[in-house]
């Protein structure tokens, strides 16, 4: 069911479909490895550093995949639900699987986001994966390999997945510490897509797209990207992202001065470090005026 | 014939020594030439009288008569009569001063007035009290008054005899040395008064400084300008007054400072001293000590602002107000740092280095352009910008535009220029490459059988009879292509970038007084620097100019590459060799605009043709003989050939299979190759030798497969015979080796023994937290950041602060649905046990004795004062108040880092064991115990850090092993083993035949493999800069860093630390 007003929107996880067309630019043949690992319902792995696309990547393809199997199946509401579950240290399994809920009367039992995909047959993507707890690993890796079966322990029962049902995980090996590894029994599981900061040349129509700055100002946030990304592995932990290369750009499109809008989208957000901060910082006033 | 009464004085006179009567007899006739009969007898009586006084009266009447004639022309009778009356009260008390009066009178009277004879007199009597010692002092002020009388006033010598007094009651020795200094030390000054003065006061408060202060004059006049002289040692004897207890160190450190200060400034320095007086006297020490450095720094008008501020503070807080003048504050740096608009590279060389790496997408490092010098591998000029394609040298001070902002970004141009290089692919040139804009005449234009050549540039450059042209030409025409790129991407800087090649135009010589093929070479610098309109060109040869103008505009375009610009280069080589290279009479020079000058693609074969045939050496002997034109300063040292061939160099050593037939490049070869470069402009045979030596050098130095980086010495490879050892020592362990050849383990190979670390001094350990308290700090607080996160809701306990409202619902659930519900339904903040074990291994060979570059980090090639004294104030000015030892060791910055580490530890309760490892040989690996896991941090703990110091070879494996084995009995959730080394393992016999470095390398990699098969994470930190190369083998897929500065490694060890644990 779908619930419109003025202000918002509420869709119920299963029926978040993603209507429109994600702008995406492949980068290389991401979509074509997807697609193939979807028909044949392979679980993927998505690395990459963030703000390299890959959210944007699976709502790109949960679309196309939405499109296609409502063009196979004839009907119109057939797609495919991409159901989004961001990771963070206190996800627990039943996070995930469902839970006891108190009323009135009594409890209810409610399922989880990963419960409502398996049963409906849609995409769950795990965004960091990593960072979730160590108990939500038994939960996927049942449903991550040929027995696509999903047990919830509170109610005794085993769940078959649908079979529109795909897993996609991603996660992001830079900052990874000892401690918050992917498990290689977890990592076997999935192919993995690599995904990198796009090359100048796709980036700026990325950006441009997705700011509303000209052409020209987003090829020079490219170039800033490449440039400020060239110090990865030296000063910086991180690259800067294109997300914050078209935060930039959006503030620049709302009347910012480039260099003040670079300053706080792009230098301050990336180090604390003042020495590198100044670095950066004169790489951005060497190409902005 | 003598008057009877002076028979009768005569005959008195008999009945003393000869030596007397010799004197009187010698000078008589002069007493009788100049005086008459009565005088004659006056004169022999006075000198009987002065006989008579006492037993050895008879020396100084014997004086007495040899000076009188002299004396008796300086004087009036009755003004003798009183000499002669002082001399005799002299000899009361005692004859040899009296001698000495007599002695020095003839000297001493033409300078005195007649009336201060008698003060004089005085004067030395005065000194004597009446015992031996007193009057041979003041026997010695009358001898010395010859030399004194001649130059000082009367005053001024009683001022000295009363500082004499003064000190003789201190001690006679000290007086008479002064009395002796002051002869000679008194004539050679103007501010005589002065220094008796100060030499007073410091009688007064500490009188054996009165030495340094005559000893001082001296330096003061070599160093300080003659006006002011007087006003510093009366600014000297203030501060004597108020305190200062070492005159003489105070003379020497200042006058130091002030022959370090520009003659016009030593009066503001000299005023603001003695402003500073009224406040304390450290104050105006510390001033005059570092106000050179300061004025090196900032201008005059900046130095009185400086000035001003410490003094107003000065007002507030006494020793806040010292502690600026030394420059000791963090005040003081920021203000002069303000008001300084010199940038130091050494300031900016971080942030530059980051910006270059950002912009060039590869390593750069930046160096001041005195290392390029210094390195005397073909860059030869001093401060000249330039690279080599992985260091980008700059001038290592700016100081040409008024303020700091400005005179950064001349230098960010500059460094932005140099980067441009190798962002733009200069270097990358390639012979066979296709240009993109221009047809390819390289290949048409080589000979059949060319010669061979090292690199592509060089081959390309062989093309041309006259190699310098061409390679100027080339030089400019990459230039331009480059600083149009730069300008086109860079917007930002593109303003900036324009006006440093607005004033490089400015500085251009003028061309019409340049022959001709020389002005058509600064025709073109002019046009890459942007002038376009109204340039000089030659009336005849307009044509030719619109041509060069057309072709360089051609390459100013974003697509064109390198190899446009060679084939740029080309053409233009076949207009101006044409030419004669003759000066242009001036009427014969137009003014023009070259703004839209075309260049018309000719046939390809008549340039070809043309090319070849003003391709004849010797044609060029038309004119003058062609000069390279002077260099663009901002652009600095563009050599390409240099740089292709320095990479190819690097590259060659790293190719160990050594297909390449240039692989055996020997000294000799590179010999002949830089004398053909034109790139070289040696002198001699010798120079060329010395280059070419250096560049095997820094080639073999950057490559770590042949030369061991971080100065480790190869041992040589030796085959271990031999079985499987046996522990024999107590606390000795065998372990396996692998050999990866074999594949598989050397079993029982290699013995490590445990040792314990003799105990040092605990100091050691203090004196580290202290000189790096502020890191410390840091290091603490991001460590106690760790500790909340150690918190954490533990759920599902049987009791705890509150209901756990997901366990009591499903605890409900299960009630109603009659199962039995868990009763652990509350929740707890819980300490969550951090349950981390760590052991770190410290490399103790002997390489770790190398000394920390730590000059070179300081980038103090330049201006270093030679001089011991103003060394260690300089020292002080660049390091502030971090002033330490000069000399330090890698193991000692890894002790350091140790020790902050450890600090750390203990705060977040982590359990540690610090060992170290060396030995020699597989028979004997040395494992020292600093401190075991269990064991606590303790003073024995400290000492025995202290003592880790650098020993033998270094065999990790096994060490690697053992601490492994050390880790396994540890019973923690998260284990890791960190390595701390300076470069690759080696040890005797720690190698195979063909696979020397392989071996060790692949050994240790098992190791680590062996120990993460153990659920221990290992990680490698190693300062060896050259260390990627064979850490991606050993730990690649494991984890570790390469520290390029081990200087780096007290602030990065912590915070790796953290990072990885957390």
């Amino acid at each position: 069911m779908t619930q419109t007003d003025q202000a918002h929107k509420t869709t119920s996880i299963e029926e978040y479909f993603v209507e429109h067309e994600p702008f995406y630019l492949p980068v290389s043949d991401e979509v074509a490895l997807f697609e193939a690992a979807y028909r044949e319902r392979v679980p993927v792995l998505l690395k990459g550093p963030t703000g390299s696309g890959k959210t944007r990547f699976v709502e790109y393809m949960a679309w196309r995949m939405s499109r296609e199997m409502s063009q196979m199946q004839g009907r119109r509401n057939g797609g495919v639900p991409l159901v989004t579950v961001a990771c963070h240290e206190d996800l627990t399994a039943s996070d995930l699987v469902g839970r006891y809920l108190l009323e009135v009367e009594g409890t209810r039992w409610i399922d989880g986001p990963l419960t409502r995909a398996v049963k409906f047959g849609g995409i769950c993507y795990l965004d960091e994966i990593v960072e979730a707890r160590k108990d939500t690993t038994v939960l996927i890796h049942p449903l991550a390999d040929h027995r696509r079966l999903l047990h919830i322990e509170k109610l005794g029962e085993v769940v078959e997945a649908h079979p529109n049902f795909l897993m996609v995980i991603s996660y992001n090996p830079g900052y990874q510490t000892a401690l918050k590894d992917l498990k290689h029994s977890t990592r076997q599981r999935f192919i993995a897509i690599e995904f990198d900061f796009p090359p100048r040349e796709l980036e700026g129509p990325i950006i441009e797209h997705e700011s509303g700055v000209d052409l020209d100002t987003a090829k020079q946030l490219a170039l800033l990207g490449e440039k400020v990304r060239n110090l990865r592995g030296h000063s910086l932990q991180e690259g800067v992202s294109t997300r914050l290369l078209i935060y930039a750009g959006k503030l620049m499109s709302k009347g910012i001065a480039p260099r003040r809008a670079c300053e706080v989208a792009v230098v301050w957000g990336l180090t604390d470090d003042a020495e590198v901060q100044r670095s950066v910082s004169e790489v951005v006033t060497s190409i902005f005026p | 014939m003598p008057t009877p009464d002076l028979q009768h004085v005569l005959a008195d006179l008999k009945r003393y020594p000869a030596a007397l009567n010799g004197a009187f007899e010698a000078s008589l006739p002069q007493i009788e030439h100049a005086a008459g009969a009565v005088e004659q007898v006056r004169w022999a009586q006075e000198g009987l009288r002065i006989a008579r006084q006492t037993a050895r009266s008879w020396e100084p009447a014997a004086e007495y008569f040899r000076a009188s004639p002299r004396v008796l022309q300086a004087l009036s009778y009755p003004q003798f009569q009183r000499w002669v009356d002082s001399g005799i009260e002299l000899c009361a008390d005692s004859p040899t001063m009296a001698a000495a009066y007599f002695r020095a009178s003839p000297g001493v009277l033409p300078h005195l007035l007649p009336r201060n004879v008698a003060g004089w007199a005085a004067l030395g009597r005065g000194l004597s009290r009446g015992t031996w010692k007193s009057a041979s002092l003041a026997a010695r002020f009358f001898d010395a008054s010859v030399d004194l009388a001649a130059h000082l006033s009367f005053r001024e010598m009683q001022g000295f005899v009363a500082l004499v007094d003064a000190l003789s009651y201190r001690s006679y020795d000290l007086a008479a040395d002064c009395l002796h200094l002051g002869q000679r030390i008194l004539p050679t000054v103007a501010e005589r008064e002065e220094i008796i003065s100060l030499a007073s006061a410091a009688v007064d408060g500490s009188w054996r400084e009165v030495r340094g202060c005559f000893e001082g004059a001296s330096k003061v006049n070599a160093t300080v300008n003659r006006p002011l002289r007087a006003r510093f040692y009366r600014l000297t004897e203030q501060l004597t007054r108020r305190g200062l207890s070492n005159i003489s160190l105070f003379l020497s450190e200042s006058t130091q400072s002030m022959a370090r200060i520009p003659q016009d400034a030593q009066d503001g320095v000299v005023a603001k001293a003695e402003d500073l007086v009224n406040f304390s006297h450290e104050a105006v020490t510390s001033f005059l000590t570092m106000a050179p450095s300061v004025l090196q720094r900032i201008s005059g008008a900046q130095f009185q602002q400086w000035y001003d501020q410490g003094r107003e503070l000065l007002t507030e807080n006494q020793d806040g107000g010292v502690a600026y003048f030394r420059v000791e504050s963090s005040r003081s740096e920021r203000v002069l740092d303000q008001l300084s608009s010199t940038i130091e590279l050494e300031k900016v060389k971080g942030l530059l280095t980051a910006y270059a790496n950002a912009l060039a997408g590869s390593e750069v490092q930046l160096e001041a352009a005195t290392e390029a010098a210094h390195k005397n591998v073909g860059w030869v000029e001093i401060e000249q910008a330039a690279t080599d394609g992985s260091h980008v040298y700059l001038p290592p001070v700016v100081e040409r535009r008024p303020t700091k902002e400005e005179n950064f970004s001349w230098l960010k141009v500059v460094a932005t220029h140099q980067v441009g290089h190798i962002e733009f692919g200069s270097f990358e040139f390639d012979f066979e490459r296709p240009a993109a804009l221009f047809e390819d005449l390289r290949g048409r234009l080589e000979e059949e059988a060319p010669a061979q050549a090292a690199t592509s540039i060089a081959r390309f450059f062989n093309l041309f009879p006259n190699r310098t042209l061409a390679a100027d030409v080339f030089g400019v025409v990459e230039d331009a292509r480059m600083d149009f790129g730069v300008v086109a991407q860079y917007r930002g800087l593109a303003p900036h970038y324009r006006g440093v090649q607005r004033e490089a135009l400015s500085a251009r010589p003028m061309i019409h007084e340049l022959p001709l093929q020389q002005a058509m070479v600064e025709l073109l610098i002019r046009l890459s620097l942007q002038q376009l309109r109204e340039l000089p060109i030659p009336k005849d040869y307009g044509k030719e100019a619109r041509q060069l103008a057309g072709l360089l505009r051609r390459v100013q375009d974003t697509s064109a590459t390198v190899e446009d610009a060679a084939e740029a280069a080309i053409r233009m080589y076949t207009v101006i060799s044409r030419l004669p290279n003759e000066v242009i009479p001036p009427e014969e020079w137009n003014e023009e605009d070259l703004q839209d000058a075309q260049y018309q693609e000719q046939d390809a074969d008549q340039v070809v043709s043309l090319f070849k045939q003003e391709g004849v050496p010797g044609k060029e002997s038309d004119g003058e003989e062609y000069e390279s034109p002077e260099d663009v300063d901002y652009r600095g040292n563009f050599k390409p050939e240099m740089v292709q061939l320095l990479s190819m160099m690097r590259g060659l050593s790293q190719d160990e299979e050594g297909e390449n037939d240039l692989d055996a490049l020997t000294q000799e070869a590179l010999e002949e190759l830089l004398r053909n470069s034109v790139d070289i402009d040696a002198e001699n045979e010798a120079d060329i030798s010395a280059i070419a030596n250096n560049l095997m050098k820094e080639t073999a130095a950057s490559t770590p497969p042949k030369g061991d980086g971080a100065g480790h010495t190869d041992i040589p490879h030796q085959d271990e015979d031999g079985g499987a050892l046996d522990p024999i020592e107590p606390r000795s362990y065998v372990y396996d080796e692998w050999d990866f050849r074999a594949d598989d383990y050397r079993p029982r190979w290699c013995v490590v023994q445990e040792k314990q670390v003799s105990a040092g001094d605990a100091r050691f350990f203090q004196d580290t937290l202290r000189a790096n308290s502020g890191l410390m700090e840091q290091i603490r607080r991001q460590f106690e950041s760790v500790r909340p996160e150690m918190y954490r809701r533990v759920k599902h306990l049987p009791e705890g602060e509150d209901v756990d409202f997901d366990a009591a619902l499903e605890a409900v659930v299960d009630i109603r649905s009659r199962r039995t519900p868990n009763e652990r339904i509350y929740w707890r903040r819980n300490k969550a046990e951090r349950d981390v074990a760590v052991v770190f291994l410290l490399d103790m060979s002997a390489s770790t004795a190398e000394a920390v570059e730590e000059a070179r980090r300081e980038g103090a090639d330049w201006d270093v004062p030679s001089d011991p004294v103003a060394y260690t104030l300089w020292l002080r000015t660049r390091r502030g108040e971090g002033a330490k030892r000069q000399y330090k060791r890698i193991i000692d910055v890894e002790k350091e880092s140790m020790v902050l580490l450890m600090t750390a530890l203990d705060a977040i309760g982590d359990r540690y064991g610090v060992y170290g490892f060396s030995g020699f040989g597989r028979e004997n690996v040395e494992f020292y115990v600093i401190k075991e896991p269990e064991e606590q941090m303790s003073d024995k703990v400290k000492r025995r850090l202290d003592k880790v110091s650098p020993l033998h070879a270094t065999r990790m494996g096994p060490a690697i092993r053992h601490a492994t084995t050390k880790l396994e009995q540890i019973d923690a959730k998260t284990k890791f083993l960190f390595v701390l080394s300076d470069g690759r393992p080696q040890d005797r016999g720690y190698s195979r035949e063909g696979v020397e470095k392989e071996y060790a390398v692949q050994d240790t990699r098992m190791a680590l493999l062996e120990a993460r098969q153990k659920d221990i994470t290992p990680f490698c930190l190693t300062v060896d800069r050259q260390g990627h190369d064979y850490m991606r083998t050993m730990a690649g897929d494991m984890g570790y860093e390469v520290l390029p500065d081990v200087m780096d490694l007290p602030r990065r060890l912590p915070a790796l630390y953290r990072r990885l644990t957390v």
